[in-house]
């Protein structure tokens, strides 16, 4: 794939909301084909930096390119390539969904066949083809939901834009967001996602950006966030075994979560310890990687802010 | 700003309204009214013996009536277009379309107006039933029925005007109201203060006596008034009374009892409300011995002595349509520009989205 410049550039954004400042100079690169997660406590002002580059807001100060072009000046060409999803937001309840993704397919001009068709094909996406004649208003949050994530896809969007967009979901749709923005993802389409549940985005993200009090506090991919030790959690049938095992094999364990928690460097550590507790008749009944290296990022960052 | 753009907008808005099932029994209700008011007027006119052109006073009551209603119900409609979308969380969505501010301001404008105009079309049986008594023509039917679809269409555009300022419905709701309010009867309170503080002392003379008295000079005030919708609807639309020496409306017949019997009374408010403003542009005349009478409404109105008519200080209906035009313009301009993103400052104390 020829390299694209990234989809969204922006560079030192300040917003002051009164005496507010929500955003003190925030940095973020999201490129093509990848999606980058937006981490920050509340308040961090994810959603105003979602709003700016969605062409809602002014930013006072700084400098902001989405999809080449600048959301103040050339606010229609942004929209043409974004789709945005809020954080909450409300739905026509009387129309039908059928209905409801009609009107933003001719809010974004598309011809009314290809509309159709477009929206056939995105029901089928989220999951909602019975709910086709329904009105919204019978679909429950996490329909309404995943028919939020379908408005923003309407026009087939180059950038995605999604505020929070797992709160609401049950277990199963949030894997299913995660494949959904995966899909686009790996279809070329940039996605800027913000949550708070960083196991998930873990799972999800290529990159993350942390904001803190406005500020951008760091722009990593997750991989380089990947630290030399990792934590597992083993348990076994009897945990008095388990632990004169691992002082046996010299490795420091800690109890925790009904099992113990040990430090490894890497896999092949994690391989062989696991070799050495089952010849040595330990009956491991859970040997668990702790996906933990987001969240220990993200709580040394807004540790360092207090 | 494209003509599919505000198609798309007014369909949506239509169809949302139309979904809510009350609208069914508010337009039924609204018809009911209309009706029951035209019989108990047609009941009225007829126990009352009033014989010559109930048509006339049928259709200029009812129509007054009407546009009453319409200032009353069509604050209602759209004062809360553009906050309540926005408390609802839909706004910000179709902001992020390719649909323009104006795109969704006249969209939505055109959707109200729309609905005013179909409630409109549902009083015309009622009217076409004063029609078919006599009396008044088809053309000044229709003129009458413009005049208040465009002056509905200025309540729906400052409506929602108060609608996308204010962020708090309950707020702008008032705010249109207060509107309606300021221009049926805050006009009327302002030309009665104005015209009391151009009162000049004037010696007048009645005969042989000679009396100082105190005269509004109500021809450079009556301005106050033009912006108001009754003035207008009955100052915009020609006089259904026949024209001559013997077209006098009730009132007139008090002074000229001798003329009293040609046609008889006809009982025409917006005529009233006509000879009323028009006269109040003529200054007061001096010498009332001219014709040696004392006219019964005193100083606001000067008959001409050849002619026996009130005297007719010019139409006051182009000046108030001008305003009223001007002032729903100027509405939407106002909503166009509060729903213009990215915006600068979002409004007070709510979210974005």
């Amino acid at each position: 794939m020829p390299e694209r410049p990234p989809a969204i550039v922006a560079r030192g954004i300040q917003r002051a909301f009164g005496r507010v400042q929500a955003l003190r100079g925030v940095d973020l690169t999201v490129p093509y084909g990848e999606v980058t997660a937006l981490v920050g406590p509340n308040g961090a002002g994810k959603t105003t930096l979602l709003l700016i580059l969605a062409t809602l807001l002014m930013h006072d100060d700084g400098g902001v390119s989405v999809a080449g072009h600048d959301p103040v000046e050339d606010p229609g060409a942004v929209r043409a390539k974004i789709g945005w999803m809020p954080d909450s937001f409300g739905v026509y309840d009387q129309l039908t969904t059928d209905e409801y993704l009609t009107f933003f397919a001719d809010a974004y001009r598309l011809p009314a066949a290809a509309a159709a068709r477009r929206i056939a094909e995105l029901l089928e996406l989220v999951h909602l083809t019975e709910y086709r004649h329904q009105p919204v208003h019978v679909l429950s949050r996490g329909q309404k939901q995943r028919l939020g994530v379908a408005r923003s896809l309407v026009h087939e969007p180059e950038i995605l834009l999604l505020d929070e967009p797992a709160s609401g979901l049950d277990p199963r749709s949030r894997v299913e967001l995660r494949d959904l923005l995966r899909g686009l993802a790996a279809d070329g389409a940039a996605v800027l996602v913000s949550s708070h549940i960083l196991a998930e985005l873990s799972e999800m993200a290529d990159r993350v950006v942390f904001v803190a009090d406005g500020v951008t506090a760091g722009e990593h991919r997750l991989d380089e966030l990947t630290p030399a030790t990792h934590r597992w959690r083993i348990q076994a049938r009897d945990p008095d075994d388990l632990a004169e095992a691992l002082s046996a094999f010299g490795v420091t364990a800690t109890e925790a979560g009904g099992g113990h928690e040990v430090e490894l460097d890497g896999d092949d550590a994690a391989a062989d310890l696991l070799a050495d507790l089952v010849t040595d008749g330990v009956r491991v009944t859970a040997f668990t990687p702790l996906g933990r290296t987001l969240e220990d990022a993200y709580l040394d960052l807004t540790d360092d802010r207090r | 700003m494209t003509l599919s753009g505000i198609r798309t907008m007014a369909r949506q808005e239509f169809r949302v309204r139309l979904r809510t099932g009350r609208w069914r029994t508010a337009l039924m209700v609204w018809t009911s009214v209309i009706g029951l008011f035209s019989l108990l007027l047609w009941s009225a006119l007829q126990w009352l013996g009033v014989t010559s052109s109930i048509g006339v006073t049928m259709f200029s009551t009812l129509m007054l009536f009407v546009l009453s209603l319409a200032l009353l119900v069509m604050p209602a409609t759209s004062a809360q277009s553009v906050n309540g979308d926005r408390e609802r969380g839909t706004l910000a969505s179709v902001q992020v379309t390719r649909l323009t501010a104006a795109d969704i301001a006249i969209g939505k404008f055109a959707a109200a107006w729309g609905t005013g105009l179909v409630a409109l079309a549902l009083t015309t049986p009622f009217a076409g039933w004063a029609v078919l008594e006599g009396g008044v023509g088809w053309l000044r039917a229709l003129a009458v029925l413009a005049v208040v679809a465009l002056l509905i269409g200025v309540v729906c555009a400052v409506s929602l005007a108060a609608s996308a300022v204010f962020p708090r419905t309950t707020t702008s709701a008032l705010a249109a109201y207060l509107a309606v309010f300021a221009l049926s009867f805050g006009t009327l309170i302002a030309f009665l203060l104005a015209s009391a503080l151009t009162a000049e002392t004037v010696q007048r003379t009645y005969g042989e006596r000679t009396v100082e008295t105190r005269v509004p000079q109500t021809h450079r005030v009556w301005g106050w008034l033009a912006p108001n919708p009754y003035v207008i609807l009955a100052d915009a639309v020609p006089s259904a009374i026949p024209a001559g020496p013997a077209g006098y409306v009730l009132g007139f017949e008090a002074g000229r009892a001798s003329q009293y019997a040609v046609v008889g009374p006809v009982i025409d408010p917006m005529e009233w409300i006509r000879n009323g403003v028009r006269g109040l542009r003529v200054p007061p005349a001096d010498d009332y011995g001219a014709y040696g009478e004392y006219t019964p409404y005193g100083d606001a109105v000067a008959i001409d002595p050849r002619t026996g008519e009130a005297e007719d200080g010019g139409p006051v209906w182009p000046y108030g349509l001008a305003f009223n035009v001007a002032l729903g313009a100027g509405a939407l301009w106002i909503t166009v520009r509060r729903l213009r993103t990215p915006m600068e400052e979002p409004p007070g104390g709510t979210r974005i989205a």
